[in-house]
């Protein structure tokens, strides 16, 4: 049993780290229930677990990606630990009368997580504000800076789509706009120190 | 350089498209100055979170198609938890501290409620109860007499059970009846009486009326010749009110007179079948007869009433004659006969208790 979830794991990592989209979606039908069934048995909805589970798989991902995840549990145990302790955390942070009295009764049983938990949230803030900062600067600036920066689309093609006189003022646009959104964004979130 | 030269050059740099003297050139002002290596830093971060998260994006698109997939393939599974309504948070949070509450209050009503009628039963037992004068023998002071007594015939004295209860009674008949309370008899297996001067006789009941408190009783010891002639009669007309009434009964081994006057035509909570009387009484008077100054037999003492000064009963001599007049024959062995001369009247008190006391006798009740 432990060694066929072993293959399991195993066959996963490969998998993201192949860019292979099956390996997320077996990721999500195998470990995705046991965070649901926690979550609504804890007042949430299937939603809120749905965020938390999406912010494990993130952490999850980029480590891979990065290639330093230490994993020295199974993947579904990572996952569920990392879950319980942000969804514990957000509901001792919005109920204010049981503050301090959700305690979590397992946390010298799962493995240690917190620095997991911690990147999960910093990055869930940081894309909650680069999100904002970006709706926030409106068109053609958004897609200007995505179609740069994220579609790595080059100056001259920029010029065509955006209709510039030339390349200068496209660049000169863009400019501008990332200016922009760096003021938007640095008001939203602060770098932790 | 313009800022915006600078930002592209800087980008380029980062992308490694930069030509080897500018990037000696970029390098050397680094090292020169940490401020502008600082912003070529932060321009290299601000570059990366800014495409971090477009690849998060194209992620979580991903990942919402993939939760989707899930949910269409799982649409039968039935929400575990509805949403709770106000109301049903309210109680889930409170359930605790007001199952407590309530415990509580419940408890102290009750406690309350129930010490309340303790305590209001206790005080109406103490108000006003009325008693019934048979005594209870004190098999400890017995006990303790016996050993002060240095008489040497003290064992055998001992040795005869002097019975559980005992009350007073008198003679109706010179040929056998006696009577005497019923209270006294109740529950009694064998019945014995006795007098001031030691005579002893066994006796049987005949007949007990409980509801007028009397009974009936006859000498069936076989060495009973007769009780001689009575010395008082039966009155049938009730007393007046105020008339001095007294009596003899047995509240300790002694005879004990007692004296006063008749206070009231009726009894306990308006017993018309009693007379109240201010006679002191004692446990042991029960069933002993009360006489008025001509020596009319008017009663048969009852009881008494607890925490009401001066109040005892006595049933009414009329009743006790009612009684004898609606008795079956068949029930009695002789027909009775009711002493008709007073020999009582005019004298002075102490000669009428002289011939009266060996009339009056101790009823002893073995169970």
């Amino acid at each position: 049993m432990i060694h066929k979830a072993l293959v399991t794991d195993a066959a996963i990592i490969e998998g993201i780290l192949q860019d292979d989209d099956t390996a997320l979606s077996r990721l999500y039908k195998l470990h995705f229930p046991m965070v649901l069934f926690f979550v609504q048995s804890n007042s949430g909805t299937e939603d809120d677990a749905k965020d938390i589970f999406q912010e494990a798989v993130i952490v999850f991902y980029e480590k891979i990606k990065a290639g330093q995840l230490e994993l020295n549990c199974q993947v579904k145990t990572f996952l569920y630990s990392i879950c319980r302790r942000l969804w514990l955390k957000r509901l001792s942070r919005s109920s204010r009368f049981s503050h301090g009295m959700v305690e979590d009764t397992e946390s010298e049983l799962a493995p240690q997580v917190e620095e997991e938990v911690e990147q999960a949230e910093q990055n869930e803030l940081k894309f909650e504000a680069m999100a904002n900062a970006l709706s926030q600067l409106g068109e053609p600036c958004k897609t200007l800076l995505e179609d740069f920066y994220i579609r790595s689309m080059g100056m001259a093609e920029i010029t065509d789509k955006f209709g510039y006189n030339n390349v200068d003022s496209a660049k000169n646009q863009k400019y501008k706009c990332l200016m922009r959104l760096k003021k938007l964004f640095f008001l939203d979130y602060q770098v932790p120190s | 350089m313009s800022d915006r030269e600078l930002l592209e050059l800087i980008e380029r740099y980062h992308q490694h498209q930069v030509t080897s003297s500018e990037r000696r050139a970029l390098e050397e002002r680094m090292a020169a100055d940490p401020a502008f290596a600082q912003r070529v830093q932060e321009a290299k971060l601000f570059t990366a979170a800014l495409q971090n998260h477009g690849r998060q994006q194209a992620l979580r698109d991903r990942l919402n198609q993939h939760h989707q997939q899930w949910q269409q393939e799982n649409v039968t599974v039935p929400p575990v938890l509805k949403r709770r309504t106000p109301v049903q948070i309210f109680m889930r949070r409170y359930a605790a501290t007001m199952g407590v509450a309530a415990t509580v209050a419940i408890v102290t009503v009750f406690s309350s409620l129930l010490g309340m009628e303790m305590w209001r039963s206790a005080t109406k037992q103490q108000a006003a109860r009325y008693v019934e004068l048979r005594r209870e023998m004190d098999d400890l002071k017995r006990k303790q007499n016996a050993i002060l007594n240095t008489n040497p015939v003290a064992p055998k004295a001992s040795s005869l059970n002097p019975g559980q209860f005992s009350g007073t009674g008198f003679v109706l008949t010179s040929d056998g009846y006696f009577v005497t309370s019923y209270h006294v008899i109740e529950g009694a297996d064998s019945l014995m009486i006795e007098n001031k001067s030691g005579t002893k006789y066994k006796v049987e009941e005949i007949y007990s009326d409980q509801v007028r408190d009397l009974a009936l009783l006859r000498v069936i010891d076989t060495t009973f010749t007769g009780f001689g002639k009575l010395p008082y009669s039966f009155k049938q007309k009730e007393s007046e009110l105020g008339e001095r009434v007294f009596t003899l009964g047995y509240p300790r081994e002694d005879v004990v007179f007692g004296e006063g006057t008749l206070s009231s035509r009726s009894g306990v909570y308006g017993d018309t079948a009693s007379y109240q009387i201010s006679i002191p009484l004692n446990p042991g008077n029960s069933g002993g007869p009360l006489l008025d100054d001509r020596g009319n037999m008017i009663g048969v003492i009852s009881g008494k009433m607890l925490g009401v000064d001066g109040a005892a009963f006595a049933v009414k001599s009329a009743y006790l004659l009612t009684l004898l007049d609606q008795l079956p024959e068949n029930r009695l062995p002789k027909p009775i006969s009711l002493p008709k001369v007073n020999t009582l009247a005019g004298n002075p008190r102490p000669q009428q208790l002289k011939k009266l006391q060996d009339y009056v006798y101790m009823v002893k009740v073995y169970n």
